[in-house]
Order: structure tokens, then C-alpha cells, then sequence
């Protein structure tokens, strides 16, 4: 490659890492503390044990919330500094993206385009600035298929080694991983005669042994603790839909229902792109494509299909792992079309992700946004000491109490003593009244904030409905709303000093 | 010739293919909740014919490997039949000449002139052109049977043991003998077919997408057919052994696909057949829209009368592979009404808000796309990535040319043999795509009364991305027949090869 196109490469990178910082410090950064986050500083705000103990009763493992851990540490206990660990990340998917497809593909135009989708990406600007793993799994992807691509190409035991490496580390941010290195082995399976080293399958199942081992200790620990679970929320089956909205959230973010559902009802246009795929062409299908292809659709697919037959746990953003790979294949896929209609579609796409991510960014209704900020800021400034706050799910306590600096008693319902061991309470309707007494009887006003539906809001609000009389409402984002009761009509004592 | 490039598909990739289309089928017709009841039922109809049209695919291009005998050094007398019916001198010198240069012993060279009886103006041109090339030129003064029957006038003036057919425009290489004769070896084969290679396919829209579509049939879809002694004559570039054609009645003179039906009437008496993957032979694709509309026509017409008059399943001595393969290859045709049924789907919930399936759209799509994306990647895959969005395009165009070609072959409409026209038909030949723009139009009217109706709905929007998916399918072929219109490049002139 020229100095020039070097250069210009180098240019057009750190563009795209110029525009995701700016967007993650100036926009994304400064949105509400969320539950999930609320629930990384908790676990990481403590020491190293400690921690370990809280994220084994969590559904995660334990390599993300030790980073932050001592990223805090070194750099301060902000939820702003805490979610620059994952702008880190994003960038280093976005380069990694670069690498890995101008690798694979052997066109930097390729590498170029896809790291530009994934740097306008909604969903990864998203979670670019959210104090959790999932752009810290993206990149360890990209990585970890780096190897495994370079493992294609010339094997080597060093190769393997870094592969191993990567695997253990990829399997130690998020159980999911594991869909990563099954697509691989299945790659291996349908392409094992372009693998250059020997014995590629028994290479794969020895080292990916050793980094399924290497969990072993963690599986363990989290074992003994009982797989305690006290702060997931419960996860519907997933439907058809879901799957498509997942694909839908990847490329377009995260967006009202009715734009979603434009999105996700236009599929069959995926169809006419398939159509503009047929060409006259000497250009060969690169092996490398049916990985991406796999990346892109295996993670998904078997997440889906547990998720319907065995236990629930679909959620887009633990499938992150698919999405560097779709990007690929959608910036290669582009190249197959005539120019004119590789340039229309590219143009097209770009302009719509535009469009949504603006809108993604604007639109107060964006249904991952959780304005517990403002939530809060509106309790601080209408409830007073005689007044009672009721929160549901009751593990919404976490990022409540983030900010919340009123004068007001802060309660949960179910009634819930984080400080116990042992899960969330499950809602009873038989105690409904009696919880609902214990907590209101003695307060002036009760400010019952609703989030996080873990399928009893209804028949709270429903009881309170009933039982005392509605004041006001304020709906703050997506699934977040304060309801305001007047539970007593006496006069609050009034306490004097006596002088 | 990178269509006709062998890939070996993976049987796995195959198989796939016919699991997702009978999940698919499946789905539909047991699975999804019913809709509209008679549009039920015409989906499922045109399920069952997609579902057949992937089998007959995938039967083509399994892999198979045919152990075909060839001697190069047998070389007997061959008859070389040029059939002219009025195209243009120029043209019929040049395949003249190029075929006096192969390379091969013993030949003669007959131009079958069938122009008198066509009433050409120009006939009398052929006869000049083999008395100036030293050639022989059989006149037939008597007509019937269109170019069969020219074929079979000539066999009985002619003793040569073998014979081979060129189309007028059809200019053999030097090696074609050499490449042909030597698999009659093997005293089964009653024939050998070369595929037809269109050189003047970057001409314009209408050569190229004829030749793109041309490119599937002669790479894969022949190469596959070969493999289980199925090729069948493909009107030039051919080679015949004259007994198996006379134990066959000569070329067949009841259908205006006489080649198709002749070949099968071969096989019948359990000749062999050869297909030689090699190009030996370049000729012109239709230049205007018009010549390609009545070429379509001729097919879809011919290949329709041996689905209803000689249905390859009741056929005594086909194998069940050749059952397979010609009932494949004639009831293609059929997809004109296929096309038309899919296409109307969405004008009926535009419209009457009807739906043959009251499936969420996304259960849909997670069964559909699967199915329809391996389908695709299977055929860029056989085809050695030759197959084209434009092929696809007047594939689908066409529907309209096959549905009138069932529709006369349902009546019994006698229709003339039209030999596809050599030079380029002037004029603008829109009127032939009139109802594809009827549909654009309908569709642009159903999307109105139904968004009126009933809003962006998800059911609005999924009927709308289908219907703009036949639209834009349409377009290259709609725009070819206005090409006429537009300045085009001249067509490039045969010439002989050296």
C-alpha cells in the first residue's frame, strides 16, 4: 500500500473514532444512569471478592466488572468515567473490524465500510456508552476471529495459542462467547479442506477444551453460591420477531414501535438485495464469508432456539457478537452488486441509519432510554419527608439511589432487604395489601415509581388505584412512570422544638 | 467459457436446499394458519410447483460422473446442414465459410434453404452463396413442417451416416467435427449436442439477458442432464446419427419444438445422447425485443405441447432420470402462471384485503428467507457465479410470453414456426410489456386505497416490499423492450473462424 492510501486509511479511522468519541462524550455519556449499570457500579464499587461474589450471583462472568473494577480505581467512581472503559471498546471494535475484514477479504474498501457501520451504529454507540460488557464482547469477537482467520490461513501453533488466549478472555466477558466459538467450529467443520495446518478439527476441539476448561474454576464458584440469581429480570420466550428486530436493532438501533415495525415488515426487500447479488462475475465467494455468515446467524439462531425450547434468555445486546460479522458481510455483499447499485444501496443504508440514529438520539420514546435522572430529580424536588417512595421491580433500587438525595423514604415492592442473601422476593398477591400497608400507612403521599414490568406493575397500580386517591402521573421514558397517591387526609404532625 | 466451468457443489449444500423448500412447503400448507381459502389454494399450487422446479434443480446438478466413450480417430462421412430460412446473405456466408474450415476428413456442406417456401424475397441468395462457395444447396419447393420438416427433406436427398445442424447465424470452430463425432464410438449415441454461445450478448439489454438466461441452460442445466443421458437437441451446434433418427420418424414435424420432442422420441428407443461442454460453435442472441418475445413464445409453446401431448411420466422407455429431466425441462413453462399468481398476492391484500396465510409476517420470514437465500446461493454457485439479476429479470418478465404460450397450447391455437430473426427488428416494442406496467400502475393504485384504508400497516408494508420486488424484477425487462427506442451499439458482424 502508498504512503497516500495509508494515510488516507489512517485518516478515514480515526475519523470514525473521532466521531464515536464525540457522540459517546457529548450525547451518549450524559444519559441516565440505567438499571444494568446501576447493577456494574454496585458490584464493582467494593473489593475484589466481594465483587467476584456479586457478579457470581448475577448471570455474568467475572472479566468486564474486574476492569472496571480497577478502571475506576485508577480514574474515578463516575458513572461517566465507568462508561468510557466501553467507548475503549467500541473503538477497539471498530479498528479490530477494519483489520479483521481487510484480512479476511483482502480489500481494505471492505474493512473501511464495514468499521463505518459499525461506527454509525446506533446499537454500538449505544452500548459504546453503557457501563457493561457488551462492547468489551464485540471486540473480544473480532479479535478472537482474527486468529481464527489467521489459524485458516497459515495455522501455526502460534496462531492457536492467541486464538486460545482470546477464547478464554472472550468466554470470561460473557457466556455467550461460547456461540462465537461454535460458529467457528462449525466453519472448521464445513471448511476444513481450505485450512492450511493439519489436523485443524482435532486443533479445535484440544484448545477450545483448554479455554472450556479454563471456566471451570468460575462454574465452580458460582455453583457453590447455589446460582443465586437476584437481580435478573425475567425474559419472555422470544418470538419471530424478535429475531428480526434483533437484526433490526444491530443496523438501525433501538426505535419506537411504530418505526420498528416499519423496519422489521420490510423484509422481504432483503430478498431484492439477494436478487442484485446474481452477477456475472469472476470474483469468487472468499471461504471467509461462510464464517461471517455463520458469525452472523449462529449466535442468533441458537439463542433463539434455547430461548424457545429450554429456558428463556434471548436479549439483542448479549448477541452482539453477531454483529461485527453481519457488518462484514454487509460491506462484502455490496461489492457483488453492479457499481451503480452498490453505490444506491450503500448511499441509502448510510442515510437511513442516519436518519435513526438521530432519532434514536432525539426521540424521548427510544425504548432502551431509562430516565431514572430525571425521575428522580423530579422526586427530589416534589416529595418531602412525609412522603414515601415505592419502587417496582424492586431491583430498580439500584440506579434510584444512584442519585437520589431526597428527603423522602425510599421503599420496594415486593419488599425487598438487599442486604440479606438470598433473590428478589417474587410478588404474592396475597401480600399485596398488607406490603402496600407497611409500606404507605404511615406517609403522607406515596410516589409509586413503575419500571422494569416484571409482570405485577398492573396489579400495583391497580390496587393503588383503588385504594387512595391518584394525584398525578409522569411518564419519564419508555416504561418509566411516577404515579402520585394521597394516602392520609389528616394533618401531618407538626414537630416543634418546643421554645 | 466460465458458464460452463464445472462446480462441484457440496451434496450437503443440495440437500439443503430440498429441506428448507419442503420445510417451507410444509410450513405453508400445514403449519400457518389459513387465510383466504381459495387464495390458499392457488398458493399452495404454485408452492408445489416451486418445490417441484427445486427438486428437478437439484436432480440436474447432483453430481454424477458419466463414463462416456470417445475415439477422435473415427471419423465417417458427415452431412453438415445449414438451415436458412431468408436471414440475411451475410450471415449465411459466414457460417458457410467457417464451417469449410473445420478441420475433420469427410464432409459436405448443404445450405437447406427453405426461404422459397417461406416466401423470402431474398431466397434465391442461398443458392448464389453455395454455388459462389462451392457448396450444396437444397431448395424445397414444397412446405410443411417448418424447419423439421426442411431437416427431414434434406436427410432423404442426403447418405451421409451422420448428420450435423447449424442454424444459419450459427458459425461452427474449426475443431467442431473433431470434438463431436468421435463419442459416435459408442453405437448407442444417437446424438451430440454442443452448447450455443451468442457473441453479440453485450450488444444491448435483450442479447445479454437472452444469453445470461441461455448461459444457466447450456452450463449446469445441460452438463447435469448429461449426467444422466438426458441432453436433448437444441436445434444447432448438433450432431446426429441418421438410423437413430430415422428409427425416431425423422425430426418430429407435430411440434414447433421439434428438437425437444425429437430428442425425447430418441430416447424413447434408448438411444444415448451426449453433451459436449465445450463452446464449438458462436451464433447471435435475439437483438430486438420483439425476435426474443416470439423466440420465448416458440419454446414455452413447444415445450408445453410435450407436457400435455406427450407427457414424459407416460413415456414407455424413458428412464426414470429422463422422466425426471424432461418433465423438469417442459413444465419450466409453467412458471409463467407461477410468477403471475405470486405477483397478484399482493394486489389482493392492496385491494380486498385478502390473504391466503394469516401468519405474523416474521414467521413468515424466518421460514422464507432461509429457503429463498440458499436457493440463490445454490444457483450462483452451479452456475460458476454466471447467472445474472437481469436473467432473473426477463425470467420473470417472460411470465407473460409463457402464460400466452399455455393459454395457446391449451386451445390447441395453431401458431406458425417463427425462426428468431437474425438482424435487429426496429421499433419500439413497449406494447409488449403493457401488462407489466399495468401492474406498476395497479400496484401504485392498490397501495393508495390500501394505506387509505388501513394506515402503514405491517401487513401493508410486507405486501408492499413484494410488490416492489416484482417491480423491480420487471424493470430491466421493461426497459429492454424500450430499448428499441434508444441509439444501441451495432451488432458486432460473425466472423469466420480461422
Amino acid at each position: 500500500m502508498s504512503i497516500k492510501r495509508r494515510i488516507a486509511v489512517y485518516v478515514l479511522l480515526g475519523l470514525m473514532i473521532a466521531f464515536a468519541i464525540f457522540f459517546s462524550v457529548t450525547v451518549f455519556g450524559k444519559t441516565s444512569l440505567r438499571l444494568d449499570e446501576a447493577q456494574s457500579l454496585f458490584q464493582t464499587n467494593r473489593d475484589v471478592p466481594g465483587m467476584l461474589n456479586l457478579v457470581a450471583q448475577d448471570v455474568h462472568v467475572p472479566f468486564y466488572h474486574t476492569l472496571l473494577h480497577f478502571w475506576q480505581l485508577l480514574l474515578g467512581q463516575d458513572i461517566f468515567v465507568a462508561r468510557m472503559l466501553s467507548l475503549v471498546f467500541f473503538i477497539g471494535t471498530i479498528i479490530m473490524t477494519y483489520v479483521l475484514a481487510t484480512y479476511a477479504l483482502g480489500r481494505r474498501s471492505i474493512g473501511l465500510f464495514a468499521a463505518f457501520l459499525v461506527t454509525i451504529s446506533p446499537f454500538m454507540n449505544w452500548y459504546g456508552s453503557e457501563a457493561r460488557m457488551y462492547t468489551m464482547l464485540a471486540f473480544m469477537t473480532v479479535l478472537h476471529v482474527y486468529f481464527f482467520v489467521r489459524i485458516m490461513r497459515t495455522g501455526g501453533t502460534n496462531n492457536w495459542l492467541f486464538w486460545t488466549l482470546t477464547a478464554i478472555m472472550g468466554l470470561y466477558t460473557h457466556y455467550f462467547f461460547v456461540f462465537v466459538m461454535l460458529s467457528e467450529f462449525i466453519t472448521l467443520l464445513v471448511l476444513k479442506k481450505r485450512f492450511v495446518g493439519k489436523r485443524p478439527i482435532r486443533s479445535i476441539i484440544i484448545y477450545g477444551a483448554i479455554a472450556g476448561l479454563s471456566l471451570l474454576p468460575w462454574l465452580l464458584y458460582v455453583y457453590n453460591l447455589g446460582f443465586a440469581s437476584n437481580t435478573q429480570p425475567s425474559l419472555g420466550t422470544p418470538s419471530a420477531g424478535d429475531l428480526f428486530d434483533t437484526y433490526a436493532q444491530f443496523i438501525f438501533g433501538f426505535q419506537v414501535p411504530a418505526v420498528n415495525t416499519l423496519i422489521v415488515s420490510l423484509w422481504p426487500v432483503l430478498v431484492l438485495l439477494a436478487f442484485f447479488a446474481l452477477q456475472r462475475t469472476k470474483k469468487k465467494i472468499p471461504p471467509e464469508i461462510t464464517l461471517f455468515v455463520l458469525l452472523a446467524v449462529i449466535p442468533v439462531l441458537s439463542a433463539f432456539i434455547i430461548s424457545v425450547t429450554i429456558r428463556p434468555f434471548y436479549l439483542s445486546r448479549y448477541l452482539i457478537v453477531a454483529l461485527p460479522a453481519l457488518f462484514i458481510f454487509m460491506a462484502w455483499i455490496l461489492t457483488r452488486y453492479r457499481p451503480w447499485i452498490s453505490r444506491t444501496v450503500g448511499v441509502v443504508l448510510v442515510l437511513i441509519v442516519g436518519v435513526l440514529f438521530t432519532v434514536q438520539v432525539l426521540s424521548p420514546n427510544t425504548p432502551v432510554k431509562e430516565d431514572y435522572k430525571d425521575a428522580v430529580q423530579y422526586l427530589e424536588k416534589n416529595a418531602g419527608p412525609s412522603d414515601v417512595v415505592v419502587l417496582a421491580a424492586p431491583f430498580t433500587i439500584y440506579p434510584v439511589e444512584y442519585y437520589y438525595k431526597g428527603t423522602a423514604k425510599l421503599t420496594t415492592q415486593p419488599i425487598w432487604n438487599r442486604f440479606e442473601s438470598g433473590s428478589v422476593p417474587a410478588f404474592d398477591p396475597a401480600k399485596l395489601e398488607q406490603e402496600t400497608k407497611a409500606n404507605v400507612d404511615s406517609y403522607q403521599n406515596a410516589w409509586l415509581m413503575l419500571s422494569y414490568d416484571q409482570g405485577y406493575n398492573k396489579d400495583l397500580k391497580d390496587y393503588y388505584d383503588k385504594h387512595y386517591q391518584k394525584v398525578s402521573e409522569h411518564k419519564f421514558s419508555p416504561g418509566l412512570t411516577i404515579y402520585e397517591y394521597k394516602t392520609r387526609y389528616d394533618e401531618p404532625l407538626k414537630v416543634t422544638d418546643g421554645s | 467459457m466460465e458458464f460452463l466451468k464445472t462446480i462441484q457443489t457440496s451434496r450437503f449444500l443440495l440437500s439443503l436446499n430440498v429441506l428448507l423448500s419442503i420445510t417451507y412447503f410444509v410450513c405453508v400448507v400445514a403449519v400457518f394458519p389459513i387465510g383466504n381459502v381459495p387464495l390458499f389454494v392457488v398458493l399452495v399450487l404454485s408452492e408445489v410447483f416451486h418445490v417441484w422446479q427445486v427438486f428437478g434443480f437439484i436432480h440436474t446438478v447432483w453430481a454424477r460422473k458419466r463414463i462416456k466413450q470417445f475415439d477422435a480417430r473415427f471419423q465417417p462421412h458427415v452431412a453438415v446442414f445449414i438451415t436458412v430460412c431468408g436471414e440475411p446473405a451475410d450471415i449465411i456466408e459466414s457460417t458457410v465459410i467457417a464451417a469449410k474450415k473445420m478441420k475433420y476428413p469427410h464432409f459436405s456442406i448443404y445450405i437447406l434453404n427453405d426461404g422459397k417456401v417461406a416466401s423470402r424475397p431474398n431466397w434465391q441468395e442461398a443458392e448464389e452463396i453455395a454455388a459462389r462457395q462451392g457448396v450444396n444447396c437444397i431448395t424445397r419447393t414444397v412446405p410443411g413442417g417448418a424447419k423439421a420438416g426442411n431437416i427431414n427433406h434434406a436427410t432423404a436427398q442426403t447418405r451421409e451416416p451422420y448428420i450435423v445442424v447449424f442454424d444459419a447465424d450459427h458459425a461452427p470452430k474449426k475443431e467442431f467435427l473433431q470434438e463431436t463425432v468421435g463419442y459416435f464410438v459408442d453405437e448407442k449415441v444417437a446424438f451430440v449436442q454442443s452448447p450455443q454461445f451468442y457473441h453479440n450478448a453485450d450488444v444491448n439489454q435483450v442479447a445479454g439477458g437472452s444469453w445470461e438466461q441461455q448461459a444457466l441452460f447450456f452450463g449446469p442445466l445441460l452438463k447435469g442432464k448429461d449426467t444422466v443421458n438426458s441432453t436433448f437437441m437444441c436445434g444447432t451446434n448438433m450432431v446426429l446419427r441418421r438410423i437413430a433418427l430415422e428409427e425416431a420418424g425423422g425430426m418430429s414435424e407435430k411440434s414447433i419444438a421439434e428438437d425437444f420432442l425429437t430428442s425425447l422420441l430418441i430416447h424413447e428407443k434408448k438411444w444415448k445422447s451426449v453433451y459436449v461442454d465445450k463452446v464449438l460453435a458462436e451464433g447471435l442472441a435475439p437483438e430486438d425485443f420483439l425476435s426474443y418475445y416470439k423466440q420465448q413464445f416458440r419454446w414455452a409453446r413447444g415445450s408445453l405441447e410435450i407436457l400435455f401431448s406427450y407427457n414424459p411420466l407416460f413415456r414407455r422407455g424413458l428412464t426414470f432420470a429422463q422422466k425426471i429431466q424432461y418433465l423438469s425441462s417442459s413444465s419450466y413453462y409453467l412458471s409463467g402462471i407461477i410468477v403471475l399468481i405470486n405477483a397478484l398476492l399482493p394486489l389482493t391484500y392492496f385491494f380486498l384485503q385478502l390473504k391466503p396465510l394469516t401468519i405474523n409476517t416474521m414467521t413468515l420470514a424466518l421460514i422464507f428467507l432461509p429457503y429463498i437465500f440458499v436457493i440463490l446461493y445454490t444457483l450462483q454457485m452451479t452456475s460458476n457465479f454466471t447467472y445474472t439479476f437481469r436473467a432473473l429479470s426477463f425470467s420473470l418478465g417472460s411470465s407473460t410470453i409463457y402464460i400466452k404460450a399455455l393459454w395457446a397450447t391449451i386451445t390447441r391455437r395453431q401458431n406458425a414456426f417463427a425462426v428468431t430473426s437474425k438482424t435487429r427488428v426496429s421499433g419500439n416494442h413497449g406494447k409488449l410489456v403493457f401488462p407489466h406496467l399495468m401492474y406498476i400502475a395497479l400496484v401504485a393504485a392498490g397501495i393508495i386505497y390500501g394505506v387509505m384504508r388501513e394506515g402503514w400497516s405491517a401487513s401493508m408494508l410486507s405486501n408492499i416490499a413484494w410488490a416492489m420486488i416484482y417491480i423491480a424484477a420487471f424493470a430491466p425487462f421493461i426497459a429492454a423492450a424500450f430499448e428499441g427506442t434508444r441509439k444501441a451499439p451495432k451488432a458486432k458482424k460473425i466472423e469466420a473462424h480461422a
